[in-house]
């Protein structure tokens, strides 16, 4: 997971973010503008509909901002000329809903991603598994998400979420679905991730108290950051 | 895990749903076997009938209906004088209501004319001359109607007798009841009437040579048309609309098996919209999401075409055996149909699912992270 260095040493960069809905009625972020240091833990908050979603959606190439920019290691996010392999080979997503496929077990859920990686079939397998086991669920490997509590969903969500090991992990919420207790492990899981493999790792929260664990908050208001944990960034 | 894993799964994950678009298609392939089947049977039974007869050309005038329009016999002289004509035998055949079959060939020929000499006596014997009241049946024929020999027939309002029962060599030959041309010309009415020439060509004879003696024929015959006889009964008008309505009628049924199909996989698009944009979100092209739609509604189209072809085989194997239309037909199940019918099949699933495989190719990956 080597995390190259850019011009600027930013992984992520925006500068003057727009996003407008709905012919313009709608407007979720205004001028928005940061900067992320490869290997940083990153926490954007907010209220719901302050736009720290859709700003998460543009970080993953889901999603494209109506004006300003948004580089990814120098590079144009919303001119990526292949998105898919950005969000497959560079960007790791948890949601907060899990969405794991159903039908499928612990351990084919994991192999999901790779078949957009580039590591042949058969040796799919084991790396799922090694990442079942990084993430504690090993006596797992085989049950299907509703045979899992809501800690464990999480788990493999994340271990999913590594399968191409990808530079940066982007996190919607990921304790929004869990009790207190699984919220902790699946925080001291990615913190984990986040001290030891050096990852870069953004997390959307609306809770104060989660977004604690990160290093840098980036707190966000009507589409604009009120304040940033990073002194040098200014708030537009 | 392939991508044919999460294929099969998509599938299983609605067994009830699956299981009945599986219905709705192998319906539709199954009267693509049963009625295809059954029209191509009929020409090559009567293909085969030619064969085991030894005759080469046939002389009649199919026009639209089933058994050819009679026409007068003297013709028979004309033909019998070319020069690449070996034999000729004179026949009147008709379809028609024989005791308790419903419908029943009955082929009436010159007596001594090569058209007899493949019949093998099984029990009984032959006619004992042109004028005999007797008949001689096709072995599935005496089966249809009990009889055996020594029994008396009713032909139309003539009683005759049974003297024996042939094998013919092929279906419509043992299909039918066979006797000689003047005892059927009188009980019809049709007195030096005749309604097919069966041709045999001076040995041997290319198909080059066969087809330059159908065109002599058709000069010094305006009366009937002169053809191969492989391509008698398929160049006739009333087998092509038999053909067609059998075409038309399954491309219905097939039709019927497309909506099926296509409603399916726009109901699984629906359904799985947050997983596709999910899968779109963790990295997965559109193309993958397509082919991912277009492998699941091929593999319907494949299942539900094997299923089709088995319950098309067993239903045309019934059908044939039902006291309407057994010793009629045989119908041609043969390998290459079989095939069509899958192909056309795993052409329906792939076509049916070329829609929903669009659609779910437009879907935004950032729905992935609504809800």
């Amino acid at each position: 997971m080597a995390v190259k260095a850019t011009p600027s040493g930013s992984i992520f960069e925006a500068a003057g973010l727009e996003k407008k809905f709905d012919d313009g009625q709608v407007q979720a972020l205004r001028g928005v503008t940061f900067r992320i240091q490869p290997g940083e833990f990153v926490a954007i908050t907010g209220q719901s509909g302050c736009g720290k979603t859709t700003l998460l959606q543009m970080l993953g190439a889901l999603d494209s901002p109506t004006a300003g920019t948004l580089l990814y290691r120098g590079k144009s996010i919303p001119d990526l000329p292949d998105p898919s392999a950005y969000r497959a080979r560079e960007i790791g997503f948890i949601f907060q809903a899990f969405h794991l496929l159903p039908t499928f077990t612990a351990l084919e859920n994991v192999q999901i991603p790779m078949f957009e990686g580039d590591l042949p079939i058969p040796e799919r397998k084991n790396r799922a598994i090694s990442l079942l086991k990084s993430v504690g669920l090993e006596h797992r490997l085989h049950h299907l998400p509703a045979k899992l509590s809501g800690g464990e969903r999480q788990r493999v969500a994340i271990a999913r979420s590594l399968a191409n090991r990808p530079s940066v992990l982007l996190a919607d919420e990921p304790t929004g679905n869990l009790d207190s207790e699984n919220a902790g492990l699946t925080l001291e899981l990615l913190g984990r991730l986040h001290r030891e493999q050096n990852m870069t790792l953004v997390l959307v929260t609306h809770d104060t108290g989660i977004a604690r664990s990160a290093v840098r908050t980036i707190h966000m208001k009507d589409g604009r950051i009120v304040s940033d944990g990073e002194p040098a960034v200014t708030a537009s | 895990m392939t991508l044919f894993t999460i294929v099969v799964r998509g599938l299983i994950r609605r067994p009830v749903r699956t299981s009945l678009t599986l219905v709705g298609i192998s319906i539709g392939i199954a009267a693509v076997v049963a009625l295809v089947g059954i029209s191509r049977g009929f020409s090559k039974s009567w293909e085969n009938g030619m064969k085991a007869r030894g005759t080469d050309v046939v002389v009649s005038n199919m026009g639209s209906s089933l058994t050819p329009k009679p026409f007068d016999a003297s013709v028979c002289d004309r033909i019998a004088h070319l020069p690449n004509v070996a034999a000729t035998c004179p026949i009147l055949v008709d379809l028609m209501s024989v005791e308790t079959a419903q419908m029943m060939m009955v082929s009436a020929r010159e007596w001594g004319g090569f058209s007899w000499d493949n019949l093998k006596v099984i029990a009984g014997r032959m006619p004992h001359d042109a004028r005999e009241q007797a008949v001689v049946l096709g072995s599935t024929a005496a089966e249809m109607l009990k009889k055996k020999v020594g029994d008396p027939i009713q032909i139309d309002t003539a009683e005759l007798t049974v003297v024996g029962i042939v094998d013919g060599h092929a279906w419509v030959e043992n299909s039918a009841v066979i006797l000689s041309l003047p005892v059927f010309q009188e009980i019809t009415g049709n007195q030096g009437k005749i309604n097919i020439i069966d041709v045999r060509a001076t040995p041997p004879a290319s198909s080059q040579e066969v087809e330059a003696l159908c065109q002599q024929i058709d000069k010094l015959v305006p009366e009937g048309r002169a053809m191969p006889a492989a391509e008698h009964i398929g160049n006739s008008q009333a087998y092509r609309v038999v053909q067609a309505m059998s075409w038309g009628t399954s491309l219905l049924a097939v039709l019927v098996g497309v909506l099926g199909v296509m409603n399916t996989m726009l109901m699984t698009v629906f359904e799985r919209t947050q997983e596709i944009c999910v899968l779109l979100a963790l990295g997965w092209r559109r193309g993958r999401i397509v082919r991912m739609v277009l492998w699941e509604s091929a593999l319907l189209g494949l299942l539900g075409g094997v299923a089709g072809v088995l319950l098309g085989a067993v239903g045309v194997k019934i059908l044939g055996e039902t006291p309407a239309i057994r010793g009629l037909l045989e119908p041609d199940v043969s390998p290459s149909l079989l095939a069509t019918s899958v192909a056309i099949a795993v052409g329906v699933g792939v076509i049916s699912g070329l829609y929903p495989a669009w659609r779910s190719s437009r879907l935004a990956p950032s729905r992935a992270l609504q809800g």
